[in-house]
């Protein structure tokens, strides 16, 4: 694996599935004055390891998670999947988006079978594969309702479903369940690691919530921001469901929010 | 009692009923001399010269048949005109940046030039036939529908593309699968609006060259002081042009039946 080096030595055994390296990104129309959003980024993702991006609003997490995907080009450095540098979105890298982003003119399951439609599938079989995937998220009854007629949480579980629908080998995830209430929230999460569980992925997630990230990753990168910079990385080597109350957890947060401030 | 009060209660008996009030109110003023008979002629003056033209015609052997058709050819001619050219050329002026900062001041200054201005110049281009009726209708509606269609492509919310694109939908995939139907209910209500311009431009249209088409009864009447006809004729405008709204409304909710979605949940 030539596209080792220059990463960082993160002790990772496993195959690094997603590398980030020297990533910088400055807005060229912005005051020169200003600090970079993001500077000196390096970050390497194992193959199927869960790792959340946390940190403040504006410290650049989102950005970074749409340069990986390929939405946004870096200003220097480079994304490496499986050792190719990435030039664009698409070609096995899932997203779900914060916002509502599935499509309000299609079904649930159309939603879902758009995700689906470059895969190799006759109709019938693409067909029975959403119907699995609305299954595989809980909403199994709600495949022929518009979004417009879904809950903001049955939203994200469809957009979670469509971008497990490319059968994609990355799941990157944008502060995904962000505009829910606390409840549905902490359901959607137990949800996401069922979901997870069953098609094992190499995750990317982003979120504000230190304890979201406690509850679900492997590992968590913090970031500050001005210049946006990954400022610490925190493993977590304890099995999941996880106890918000575990100590170790209750001591990862305070040592988290020590960095974040 | 109970009845009435929940006849009441409905949403379109409400309507309707304020409507009565005003007519009934109207009868009373102008039999009563408070309005006189040949500026407001009472509504059931306005009923009897329907009746008139409907049967005899105005002028005479023109039936209001004959006036509908004609009005509701003008204006169907120039608006399928108008919308033919303004939907591709919309789509390509919304989906291309460099086009739409082409086309902004033209788009925007012939908005704004008023329809009927144009009607000299219109006869001095294409006579007083129904070429010249029928262009100024298309250009009334061209504008407003070209404008809504540019905008509905432009204004697709921008992560349903980036959402689109991390499903390795690009180019024409993405313009048909995705920008299209986002613009679409921007597209039907450009369309609904630019036929509403369509009715306001034919009055206009028809005021030279035709005795033909409710607008040429509207302005002929006038020269014989027959103001009911030409209430006559406002009214069969105004319902020509209701019929249409509330065609054109069912048209979009077969058309968009996801945005009723919201309804749904709240019934």
């Amino acid at each position: 694996m030539s596209g080792l080096t220059g990463a960082p030595a993160t002790g990772d055994a496993a195959r690094p599935k997603i590398e980030v390296v020297g990533l910088a990104k400055r807005y060229a129309d912005v005051d020169a004055a200003q600090p970079a959003v993001l500077e000196r980024i390096d970050l390497t993702v194992a193959e199927n390891e869960f790792v959340s991006l946390v940190g403040r609003s504006g410290c650049g997490k989102t950005t970074l998670l749409n340069i990986i995907a390929g939405l946004i080009a870096p200003s220097a450095g480079e994304v490496r999947v499986d050792g190719k540098a990435v030039t664009g979105p698409g070609g096995g890298k899932g997203m779900v988006f914060q916002q509502q982003a599935l499509f309000p003119w299609l079904t649930a399951l159309q939603n879902v079978e758009f995700g689906a439609r470059t895969r190799a599938l006759s109709p019938a079989a693409r067909r029975r594969e959403a119907e699995q995937l609305i299954d595989l998220v809980g909403l199994a009854g709600y495949a022929e309702r518009y979004p417009a007629a879904l809950s903001g949480g049955m939203q994200q579980r469809v957009a979670i479903a469509r971008a497990l629908a490319l059968d994609p080998q990355i799941l990157l995830m944008d502060e995904p369940f962000g505009a829910l209430d606390e409840i549905t929230r902490i359901d959607m999460q137990h949800e996401l690691l069922r979901v997870w569980s069953s098609r094992r992925k190499t995750v990317v997630f982003v979120t504000h919530s230190i304890s979201e990230a406690l509850m679900l990753s492997d590992r968590v990168a913090v970031m500050r921001a001005h210049p946006g910079v990954i400022a610490a990385e925190f493993r977590i080597d304890l099995p999941r469901p996880r106890q918000r109350t575990h100590a170790e957890i209750v001591a990862l947060h305070d040592r988290i929010w020590r960095h974040l401030n | 009692m109970t009845t009435l009060a929940t006849l009441l209660r409905h949403p379109q008996v409400q309507g309707l009923s304020f409507l009565a009030a005003l007519v009934l109110g109207w009868e009373v003023a102008a039999d009563v001399g408070v309005l006189r008979p040949y500026q407001f002629p009472a509504p059931s003056r306005v009923v009897e010269a329907v009746w008139e033209i409907a049967t005899s015609g105005f002028p005479e052997g023109v039936k209001l048949t004959t006036h509908g058709l004609v009005t509701l050819g003008r204006i169907l001619q120039g608006f399928l005109l108008a919308i033919t050219l303004a939907i591709p050329l919309g789509l390509l002026i919304g989906w291309f940046p460099v086009l739409d900062r082409m086309t902004l001041p033209v788009i925007t200054f012939a908005r704004s030039v008023a329809t009927l201005s144009l009607l000299p110049l219109a006869i001095v281009w294409f006579g007083t036939g129904e070429l010249s009726k029928v262009l100024l209708i298309a250009y009334g509606c061209f504008w407003v529908m070209l404008g809504n269609v540019v905008a509905g492509v432009k204004y697709v919310d921008p992560v349903l593309i980036r959402a689109a694109r991390t499903m390795d939908a690009s180019g024409l995939v993405l313009f048909r699968r995705v920008v299209l139907p986002a613009a679409l209910p921007r597209i039907l209500t450009g369309a609904r609006v630019s036929l509403g311009v369509g009715f306001m431009v034919i009055v206009g249209a028809e005021m030279i060259g035709t005795i033909r088409g409710l607008g040429a009864l509207i302005m002929e009447a006038r020269t014989f002081y027959r103001a009911d006809i030409s209430l006559a004729g406002i009214a069969a405008l105004g319902l020509l042009g209701f019929g249409f709204a509330i065609g054109l409304g069912a048209l979009e909710r077969k058309l968009l039946p996801w945005h009723r979605g919201l309804e749904d949940v709240r019934r």
